[in-house]
């Protein structure tokens, strides 16, 4: 077992090095071996797929590499990530060396021999790496025609396909870091909070909440590997982690849509409890303009009336308890406040006003 | 070689030109024309790899100074990129560009751009997605990776878009535009034979939409046609039966290639022909009375080109069959038998559809004088009123030929006097085109001939010789040649099978009968029917079955 685990460990590292400039050292000799461990590593992915054991073995090992680095970085990724990855170690390969300027023209010149033989070469029993690549550009273009004259964008950000991958990929990485380490979990995401672009990475944390578990297997062109399905875990995880960081949370209740939230209040009532709070919060900041008769801002960060309106009408647009549980509140606030019936003296009778004339 | 690459210069110029009108295929006209050319394009990348590989970059760029510019531009369009094998043929090329040890700055040149274009095409994430190329390589992914999954629900999205408008009609606020329609079915003629489109195909084919006209652009029903006949791509019957109802060419083409493969090589036992007309979803397709009426149509015009072709008139007899069993099986709400044979009488096609297993040979015999009358009555109905006469009678009842077959071993069987409306029935299917004297003189040779059988399967010492006479095949013995000499051999090689006497001289008479190589393929013939007949009505004969199994495989190693 250990030589295996050394040998996985090395090509790991061979991957990693595929992305440096070191590949200028690289000739053809050195660019066979890397792809003949690639493709025996292949072999070993389709040996013990099924091997609940060595798998796992293999896993932790795969895993223990990113601990260091407290996660996945830019320029911390490893070799191997996980490992489905060994399926297509030798593509991932080779289209490092490919992109990679540094490689040599003798040894780019080799690669090119190895990876596209030409017509008419048996692939043997499985589908050959040319065919691969080939198949990968023609997907390639399909993503691109079908993004530049079928596609629409969805009304829903939950059904949109793009949010969707992007939420699929998230959610496949939470689970392999969190098999390597349960409290890893939370530190791989704060180090994404760091990294990503936040708009775009709020949308996506709420996507995944909201897709269905289990998650959908990818497509397998070899074989259909018994990988536990745990996306329910996933989302757990991503709550909890949104609970845990308040400034987070804050900034996911911002951001993302009012119907997306509305969403996602349904599903968590853990979440919706936190997202009230912060509606209420966000609504004690608000005075009335009395020259305008509309509810203002008092500081430029503050929400605005429309928005807290917005969200307030969608969370009661859903389902029964939801809904309930909201108008109970703003009830109780409105209560506290005094009572009023009359509009422009507390912002819960407004809100109340509103959501009634809308319904 | 020399000449060969002149031409393909002169190709070079005429796509680069071609390649400037598409630019990146962005505009519906481009594409239109792009799907048009797509296969000889993809011809052309392979003459032309075939001759850049005997080369080395420098002879390249002399003998075809713009090749640089004309890969790279094929790399920008996506539509050439997405159909068939043009991709790999596209990087086989690029390849044939690479130096290994660039001497100069030109061929450093060339190496960079085929390396750059390469990893473009095989991994550069696209501009439009961006989005998800950050995130995906933020979190450690590569695009071969998630382009999978991606596709997967891009597909799927368009799909449930389709399925929500074809159910909701006018009302939904998601309405998919025609136009949009027609656009996605365009986009998807090179990309029908990916895996991940299937379920788009399959959504655009049961697709309608509101308008009278077809939203579908025709070039893609031809390729999804195409990639289905080639095995290319897997589609539910219900999709197909929409492909071919909204696309008659490519219902005519399939049947064109069913026959094809059906006549194409000789010797097809009727397991075989059923083999591919079950996989041809032909018979299922063709419960939908308008499909069913094309294939008939066609199988008719085969029967009357070929002036009745045994092996037209087994394949017809076959479909027939498999039709019937999947208009049994289909949940679809059934159609009256009229739309599928609006000129038989009802009374006379249900009869016919009838397929009694292990009947008793005295209703046989009410089933074969019942249904004779009917087919009788509609042959004078139909001469009387000029409406094909007998040639539209014998064309309906040749879909249900075996009953003929059925005729003829029920008369060797049967102990009675032979039943006139029966003789009758033996007689038309034979020869549909006799007259009423021929005909009657035909019945008289065909009782005569039964006479002298039943005689002789008393008889204790026989020869194959006796059998020959008695059938009526003595050739030059004969007073005069026989009026119908199929059927005699037919009555004849039953009597072999089902008389105890007969079975010892099988051989020997079956010798002196295929003395032609045609006779002796009409036996192996009448001996693979009458197989495949007792095993779709579960006729027990041990016995005859396993004689009629010998002499086939003993006739079929001769022939």
């Amino acid at each position: 077992m250990e030589p295996l685990l050394e040998q996985l460990e090395r090509f790991s590292e061979v991957l990693a090095v595929s992305r440096t400039s070191h590949v200028s050292t690289w000739d053809s000799a050195t660019v066979r071996r890397a792809l003949q461990w690639a493709r025996y590593l292949r072999h070993v992915y389709r040996r013990f797929g099924r091997h609940e054991r060595i798998r796992t073995a293999l896993e932790r090992r795969l895993h223990s590499q990113w601990r260091p680095e407290g996660g996945l970085g830019l320029d911390s990724v490893p070799g191997l990530t996980n490992f489905e990855a060994l399926r297509c170690s030798d593509v991932l390969l080779s289209l490092r060396l490919l992109r990679n300027r540094a490689l040599g023209d003798a040894a780019c010149y080799y690669l090119l021999q190895q990876l596209f033989p030409g017509p008419g070469v048996p692939g043997g029993d499985q589908v050959s790496l040319q065919d691969q690549l080939a198949r990968l550009a023609r997907r390639r273009s399909a993503v691109h025609m079908l993004r530049a004259n079928g596609y629409r964008e969805s009304p829903k950000l939950q059904e949109d396909p793009l949010m969707k991958t992007q939420a699929e990929l998230l959610l496949g990485r939470l689970q392999e870091v969190g098999s390597a380490q349960a409290e890893s979990r939370s530190r791989f995401l704060g180090s994404l909070w760091e990294r990503l672009p936040r708009s775009n990475f709020l949308k996506v944390i709420a996507v995944a909440l909201l897709l269905q578990p289990p998650l959908a297997p990818r497509p397998q062109e070899e074989l259909e590997v018994g990988r536990p399905q745990t996306a329910g875990e996933g989302s757990r995880e991503l709550v909890h982690w949104l609970l845990e960081n308040s400034e987070v949370m804050a900034a996911f209740c911002r951001n993302n849509p009012a119907g997306l939230l509305t969403s996602v209040a349904v599903r968590y009532p853990a979440l919706t409890r936190v997202y009230l709070a912060l509606l209420t919060d966000w609504g004690r900041h608000l005075r009335y303009d009395l020259p305008n008769g509309v509810w203002v801002g008092v500081e430029t960060q503050d929400v605005q009336w429309a928005e807290l309106c917005d969200r307030f009408q969608s969370l009661c647009q859903s389902s029964t308890p939801l809904k309930d549980e909201v108008l109970t509140a703003l009830q109780a606030l409105k209560k506290q406040d005094g009572d009023f019936e009359a509009p422009g003296l507390s912002i819960w009778t407004d809100l109340l006003l509103a959501i009634r004339s809308s319904a | 070689m020399a000449k060969h690459s002149v031409s393909l210069a002169s190709d070079c110029q005429f796509w680069m030109q071609k390649l400037s009108e598409w630019d990146q295929a962005s505009t519906w006209e481009t594409q239109q024309d792009t799907c048009l050319h797509l296969p000889r394009f993809q011809e052309f990348l392979r003459q032309m790899y075939e001759a850049l590989k005997e080369m080395d970059s420098n002879t390249i760029m002399k003998r075809f100074p713009t090749i640089d510019q004309l890969l790279t531009k094929t790399c920008w369009n996506p539509f050439i990129l997405a159909y068939g094998e043009s991709q790999i043929i596209l990087i086989w090329c690029l390849c044939c560009l690479i130096n290994k040890e660039p001497q100069n700055s030109g061929e450093s040149k060339l190496n960079s751009l085929a390396r750059s274009l390469l990893s473009r095409i095989l991994s550069a994430i696209s501009f439009d997605i961006k989005e998800v190329g950050l995130f995906a390589q933020g979190l450690g992914y590569e695009p071969v990776d998630y382009y999978p999954g991606l596709l997967r629900n891009m597909v799927l999205s368009l799909v449930s878009e389709l399925r929500e408008n074809h159910l909701n009609g006018f009302n939904t606020q998601r309405r998919m535009a025609p136009e949009r329609v027609m656009s996605l079915s365009r986009i998807c003629i090179p990309l029908v034979t990916l895996p991940e489109f299937e379920p788009l195909v399959e959504a655009l084919l049961i697709y309608h939409g509101h308008e009278p006209q077809e939203i579908l652009w025709p070039k893609f029903l031809e390729a999804v046609n195409e990639a289905f006949l080639g095995k290319k791509i897997s589609l539910s019957t219900s999709a197909v039966v929409c492909l071919w109802l909204r696309h008659l060419p490519s219902l005519e083409k399939a049947i064109l290639r069913l026959f094809e493969k059906l006549l194409s090589r000789e010797g097809n036992c009727l397991r075989e022909i059923e083999c591919f007309i079950e996989e041809s979803l032909l018979p299922r397709a063709a419960c939908h009375p308008a499909v069913f009426r094309v294939v008939d149509e066609m199988f008719r015009c085969a029967l009357l080109e070929t002036d009745g072709a045994p092996e037209v008139a087994a394949a017809l007899q076959v479909f027939t069959r498999c039709f019937v069993e999947a208009l049994e099986e289909d949940e679809q709400p059934k159609f009256a038998l009229k739309t599928y044979f609006p000129y038989a009488p009802p009374a006379l096609a249900a009869a016919l559809l009838q397929r009694p297993r292990g009947a008793p040979e005295e209703h046989w015999r009410q089933l074969l004088e019942h249904g004779s009358q009917l087919l009788r009555q509609l042959m004078e109905d139909q001469t009387q009123r000029s409406l094909g006469g007998p040639l539209e009678s014998w064309f309906l009842f040749t879909h249900f030929g075996g009953w003929a077959d059925m005729a003829a071993e029920h008369l060797l069987r049967s102990e009675a006097e032979p039943a006139e409306a029966v003789l009758w029935l033996l007689a038309f299917y034979h020869s549909p085109c006799d007259g009423s004297r021929q005909r009657a003189q035909t019945t008289v040779e065909v009782k005569a001939a039964l006479g002298r059988l039943q005689q002789l399967s008393r008889s204790t010492t026989l020869s194959a010789r006796d059998l020959q006479a008695a059938a009526g095949l003595g050739g030059a013995a004969e007073p005069r040649p026989a009026a119908c000499p199929a059927l005699l051999r037919c009555l004849l090689l039953n009597f072999l099978l089902w008389a105890p006497a007969g079975r010892t001289v099988a051989r020997e008479a079956v010798a002196l009968v295929a003395r032609t190589e045609e006779t002796a393929h009409e036996i192996i013939s009448f001996l693979d029917r009458t197989l495949y007949r007792w095993d779709q009505l579960c006729i027990e004969a041990p016995g005859s079955r396993k004689l009629a199994r010998e002499l086939l495989q003993e006739l079929c190693v001769q022939v």
